[in-house]
């Protein structure tokens, strides 16, 4: 039995499902639940993560189902709201979710769907209540539907790239810098060789996941992309390759030298580009060291945030930046096993230094541990900005929920992104460094 | 028997017949309201909007020092996120039930979030919220609440909203307040009176209040304000107040009613206190109830004109205006605007009832043509209607404004807005220049591409409206 949880931010599964479905153009999801699920998508979730809102709206089509089909079943109703979606809404796919109600009156979703596609239209579905699963269940749920019934639904004419690789793992708005984030990797990838197929965010659509079966490989970028990557397996015997965190800095060097490796690509090419990218990041460290020291930028910090986020930064502040990890933070839940494996390498984060990790995604114990450490700068969700200003500390707000920020293009990935989060690191250092004496 | 005996109060479809689904001509919707029969409408095409357990987490998020418990599933306390982010100090929590809970019933997980919620934050009252889940098994809160309330000498507040047996999201309103009076506000009508007057105010902007406060100050009233960033203690003076001046007549209406009705507070009659004259009417009403007639007319006629100054020569005359906003809101803003020298082209408003056929009948004499849109949350319906009305502004406070200002027009947000009183008028009136003076950012967007496909727009708006079969 689980804990109850204090300011949750990890949604439920039919949130997760959206999250994935609305990062893809021209897909349609078809809420099949009460009125109120998709507006707490909308303002629990999208308006939450600085700047996401891709339709101008909450989610485009729901059933908003009444007493009456509580009572009678909802069946007939979801006919008639995936009929008319059809007709009003443009989308190349329309992909009905549910809720909480739907499930358990029974509806027969399959069903629906297939009536839905014996008329032509490319409809699939997933079955997403709430208390199946956190946000991370739906994003799951809502990758296996594409995966399975896409092929079945539209035939692909596009030829596949050679050198193609699908990207898993970044959960649209749950890594509020996805766009950019994946935009970097793809750069990253096209400059050993590679076609990236990013699957998510800006011009991402239908074709580019009835690619997915031709891929050469897949990169999985967080402990949720491995269900999709084992699925891919299963079904395509795609190989795939994991890098449990964002790679920031010079982790893009390492991933850059295993993908390389592991596909027998060119690796003098790989090297020059490597090259180029860090000489360029070190340029950018040093013409940053006169406020580096001169603020005291060095200093122990806590960081809040999903896994691959807490994996990634943390080891780039850790590995490259000299800061001292005092409390990591993760906060998206992961299965036991990963925990462990993620626990013994974030304590051993800087040998002999130590550094506090939990696993949580309750608010009062996340700030319980985090005052506790007194770091000299808080990184995590906005959540997290009140113990900041209660410990009199610089502030950064780069998980979700953010409420402060706007984020369209941003990455912290690669390493492009790594000079971005130094530049925002180093702006919310020079801002508090009124609180310098204290905190050093 | 006491109408706070049950559960929860009377859906607005049966106690006021509210419709949340209607278009057409403000005559056609007058006469309508005339008859006696009123047939709910229906939409067989449909979008996302608010249920009366997001109204009701509204209410609770300025309740101070409470704890919210919403016993659900994850998603459903979502919403309590974004409260948090724009300022509510409650603390949210979920019960998170997974699919055992649903069937096995999860009476012991609720108690024992209660009781550590008690022992960390030592609140002053702990509300319990329903949703779907809770509602379809119809799983037993109330021996939860009364043990604990008990054992832990804690008002522990159900509410048991549901997110479907009302169409209308402002019956999540009447669920609430109906519990705070129930559970915080004594059994009975107090034997004494004391010397204040109740403010009742309802998912109200604080600037909204403070406007209504330095207003009031005129009277030198003592005032409770509740439920909107009130403690426990105001519900409970609040039954014996000398009466309630409610800031809204349609969301704190159940509120006045009972607390009229059950425990003998006079509820004064008002309308909005919105635009120059409306809120010298809303003053109005309350100095007759006072007998302080003299003093308000004074008032307002020295704020108008310091309004009218304020103004210079502002005018929204040969402005074509659409207005999207809650019902009473609606009404109070067409008012102001028509104050101002516009022309109100359309109105949709959240919901129609039995509350607002005043308006209607007033809005027929004048302007009989008027279209009336009723909804919340259709995107699609709006967007269809003001490609028709091509209006040169739009005030709104729904979730869709990126839709709207996709069509090129020029919006202003009333949702953090405060528009109450008469310094409400000249901040309304800043950020209509502000919007009216540079449309760059709606060109940029009308080239986004829209959601919906050309044809529909073709069709009547309300062809997918159709009356529910009983």
């Amino acid at each position: 039995m689980s804990h109850h949880l204090e300011a949750s931010r990890n949604s439920c599964a039919l949130h997760g499902a959206l999250q994935l479905f609305e990062a893809i153009d021209g897909v349609v999801p078809v809420i099949h639940s009460t009125s109120g699920c998709g507006v707490q998508h909308y303002l629990g979730v999208t308006r939450l993560s600085g700047g996401n809102d891709t339709f101008g709206s909450p989610p485009v089509s729901s059933s908003n189902i009444t007493q009456k089909h509580v009572v009678f079943g909802g069946g007939s109703r979801l006919r008639e709201q995936l009929k008319n979606t059809v007709k009003v809404v443009q989308g190349e796919l329309y992909a009905i979710v549910t809720g909480c109600s739907t499930e358990m009156v029974g509806d027969d979703i399959p069903a629906m769907a297939r009536e839905g596609r014996d008329q032509e239209w490319p409809v699939i579905y997933t079955n997403t209540p709430g208390f199946g699963g956190d946000i991370h269940h739906g994003y799951h749920l809502a990758l296996k539907a594409l995966i399975e019934q896409l092929p079945d639904i539209l035939k692909s004419r596009e030829e596949i790239p050679s050198g193609l690789v699908n990207i898993w793992g970044i959960i649209p708005n749950q890594d509020p810098f996805w766009r950019g984030n994946l935009q970097e990797l793809g750069r990253l990838l096209e400059g050993i060789g590679l076609v990236p197929n990013l699957l998510l965010g800006n011009g991402q659509n239908v074709a580019s996941w009835q690619q997915v079966p031709g891929a050469l490989l897949n990169l999985f970028i967080s402990p949720w992309g491995e269900f999709p990557a084992r699925l891919l397996e299963e079904r395509y015997a795609t190989p795939s390759i994991i890098c449990e965190g964002v790679p920031v800095g010079n982790a893009a060097s390492i991933l850059l030298r295993r993908l390389t490796d592991r596909l027998e690509l060119d690796p003098i090419r790989t090297e020059e580009f490597i090259t180029r990218e860090e000489s360029r990041l070190n340029q950018q460290f040093a013409r940053l060291a006169d406020s580096y020291y001169r603020a005291g930028f060095q200093r122990e910090f806590a960081l809040v945030g999903e896994s691959a986020q807490v994996i990634g930064i943390g080891e780039f502040l850790v590995n490259s930046f000299g800061m001292l990890p005092r409390t990591l933070v993760i906060t998206d839940n992961p299965s036991e096993s990963i925990q462990e494996a993620l626990d013994s390498r974030l304590m051993a984060i800087l040998p002999g230094y130590c550094t506090d990790v939990l696993f949580s995604e309750d608010q009062s114990e996340i700030h319980d541990v985090v005052r506790a450490g007194q770091p000299g700068i808080i990184l995590g969700s906005s959540l997290e900005q009140e113990v900041a200003v209660e410990l009199g500390v610089p502030f950064l707000a780069l998980s979700f929920p953010l409420f402060d920020r706007i984020v369209l293009e941003r990455a912290y990935a690669g390493y492009r992104g790594a000079a971005a989060l130094l530049e925002d690191l180093g702006s919310a250092m020079l801002a508090g460094s009124k609180y310098i004496n204290e905190a050093s | 028997m006491s109408p706070l005996r049950a559960k929860a109060p009377r859906s607005r479809e049966k106690r006021l017949d509210t419709l949340g689904a209607w278009f057409g001509p403000v005559s056609v919707a007058s006469q309508e309201f005339a008859g006696d029969e009123i047939a709910q409408r229906i939409r067989t095409f449909a979008q996302s909007s608010n249920d009366d357990l997001l109204y009701a987490l509204r209410i609770l998020s300025g309740i101070r020092n409470s704890v919210t418990v919403i016993h659900g599933p994850r998603g459903c306390a979502a919403a309590g996120l974004y409260h948090t982010a724009t300022g509510s100090n409650t603390r949210w929590i979920v019960t998170d039930l997974d699919e055992r809970d649903t069937i096995m019933g999860a009476d012991g997980k609720l108690r024992k979030s209660i009781l550590a919620l008690y022992h960390r934050y030592q609140p002053s009252v702990v509300f319990i919220v329903g949703n779907p889940v809770i509602a379809i098994n119809n799983d037993d809160i109330q021996s939860v609440v009364e043990e604990l309330h008990q054992e832990l000498e804690l008002p522990i507040v159900p509410v048991y909203v549901t997110g479907f047996s009302s169409q209308n999201a402002v019956s999540g309103y009447d669920t609430v307040l109906h519990s705070l009076l129930k559970y915080l506000s004594g059994k009975s009508a107090p034997t004494k009176k004391n010397e204040t007057f109740n403010l009742l105010s309802v998912a109200e902007h604080p600037n909204d209040r403070k406007e209504a406060l330095n207003l009031l100050a005129l009277f030198g009233l003592e005032l409770n304000i509740v439920p909107d960033d009130s403690t426990i203690e105001l519900f409970r003076s609040a039954v014996a107040a000398k009466a309630s001046i409610p800031l809204c007549p349609d969301a704190p209406e159940y509120l006045g009613l009972i607390l009229q009705e059950k425990y003998g507070v006079p509820l004064i009659k008002v309308s909005r206190p919105v635009g120059i004259e409306g809120t010298g009417r809303w003053l109005k009403s309350i100095a007759a109830f006072l007998g302080k007639e003299s003093v308000a007319e004074e008032l307002h006629t020295r704020k108008a004109a310091e309004t009218a100054r304020k103004l210079g020569d502002f005018s929204l005359q040969g402005i074509k205006v659409y207005i999207s906003l809650s019902s009473s809101n609606a009404f109070s803003v067409l008012d102001l605007v028509e104050e101002l020298g516009g022309e109100v082209t359309g109105l949709t408003i959240t919901h129609l009832d039995r509350l607002h056929v005043r308006h209607l009948d007033e809005l027929t004499t004048r302007n009989p043509s008027l279209q009336i849109h009723v909804s919340d949350g259709q995107a699609f319906e709006e967007v269809s209607i003001l490609r028709k009305l091509s209006p040169d502004l739009y005030l709104g406070d729904s979730t869709h404004l990126g839709q709207v200002a996709r069509l090129g027009i020029p919006v202003v947000s009333l949702e953090s807005l405060a528009l109450v009183g008469y310094s409400g008028v000249v901040r309304l009136v800043r950020r209509i220049k502000t919007a009216l003076a540079n449309g760059s950012y709606e060109l940029a967007l009308a080239k986004a591409a829209s959601p919906y496909h050309e044809a529909w727009f073709r069709r009547s708006h309300n062809w997918h409206i159709k009356q529910e079969v009983k």
